[in-house]
């Protein structure tokens, strides 16, 4: 398969990434909480999230950092590589829930020999803001091409 | 909580643990499986074609999966001896904060991790807040800082995390 990234180059401050959705069921929530490895209750027991305040299973946050990084690298292609990534968790991601992912290149820059962007998301449900933050990517620096 | 409880908290507040070794090296089956759940087609995790022509010459993890290397086992337990975050958690379960909640989490990634590589991480208790009121219930907001190496001792990534154990609403409301 053809891999495309983009490059350096071909970015300005104030690009946004594509819009992605995922539909979060139950099967998601406990699959993606066994492959972080996170076997808190809260994650795949009903009655324990309950007993928690939550009103359901919800997503885990290792879960939420897995999908930002998927996010921004079906965004820059494979070539892209994640250097930095702060989350904010706001509204519990629940079963049920559709999670819409947006983002915004907010700075374009040198460091030492790489060539850097920095990136706003955010992962939302109906009820706001899942998770947002920043994320830093060095790009391939050639003007175009194709892995 | 009184005063003195939340000095006996201050007072995990800088202790160091570890190095703890991760159970497992860096595999494809948990790559695998962690890029299934995501559903990342990311070609650098699974393909190892393309990861050969890479510039990092073979597959590598996808760098936020550093921290579920390193989560504990559910069978055994207690092999690892209690970090300072996992003392302070026990503390506030013991008094009822029986809630936990992740909600501020920054990484920084240094080098990849490759097949085979053995990650290793040290922990810090960083800071504990005073009790805070919250949407979920009262609580204590608690930070710790990671720092991830490899089998070298290179840095693979360090990383600060906040969590806030708190007072479930509903047992609030049953107290009430």
């Amino acid at each position: 398969m053809g891999w495309k990234s983009i490059s350096w180059g071909d970015v300005k401050e104030g690009d946004e990434l594509p819009i992605q959705r995922r539909e979060i069921t139950r099967t998601t929530v406990i699959a993606t909480a066994i492959a972080t490895r996170d076997f808190t209750p809260v994650h795949h027991d009903h009655e324990a999230a309950q007993k928690a305040g939550a009103r359901d299973i919800f997503l885990n946050i290792l879960t939420t950092g897995g999908l930002i990084g998927k996010y921004l690298t079906d965004w820059s292609g494979p070539e892209g590589q994640l250097k930095k990534l702060t989350i904010r968790l706001g509204a519990t991601c629940y079963p049920g829930d559709t999670l819409i992912s947006t983002g915004k290149v907010v700075r374009k820059y040198t460091q030492g020999n790489e060539h850097l962007v920095d990136v706003e998301y955010s992962l939302s449900v109906a009820t706001g803001p899942h998770a947002w933050g920043g994320a830093t990517l060095a790009l391939p620096a050639r003007e175009h091409g194709e892995a | 909580m009184d005063q003195k409880f939340y000095e006996e908290l201050q007072a995990l507040v800088g202790e160091e643990a570890g190095p703890f070794s991760a159970n497992d090296e860096v595999n494809k089956a948990m790559v695998r499986h962690w890029c299934e759940a995501m559903e990342d087609s990311n070609p650098l995790y699974t393909d190892e074609g393309y990861a050969k022509k890479s510039k990092y010459g073979g597959i590598m993890a996808p760098p936020q999966m550093v921290q579920a290397f390193c989560l504990p086992p559910l069978w055994p337990k207690g092999e690892t001896p209690p970090d300072p975050l996992a003392k302070a958690v026990r503390k506030l379960d013991e008094v009822g904060y029986a809630g936990v909640v992740a909600t501020t989490t920054s990484q920084e990634y240094f080098r990849p991790m490759r097949l085979g590589d053995r990650i290793y991480y040290r922990v810090k208790l960083a800071s504990v807040s005073p009790e805070k009121t919250t949407r979920l219930g009262k609580g204590y907001f608690l930070t710790s800082e990671y720092i991830y190496t490899n089998q070298k001792g290179e840095a693979v990534c360090t990383q600060s995390f906040t969590v806030l154990k708190y007072v479930p609403a509903t047992e609030q409301r049953k107290e009430a």
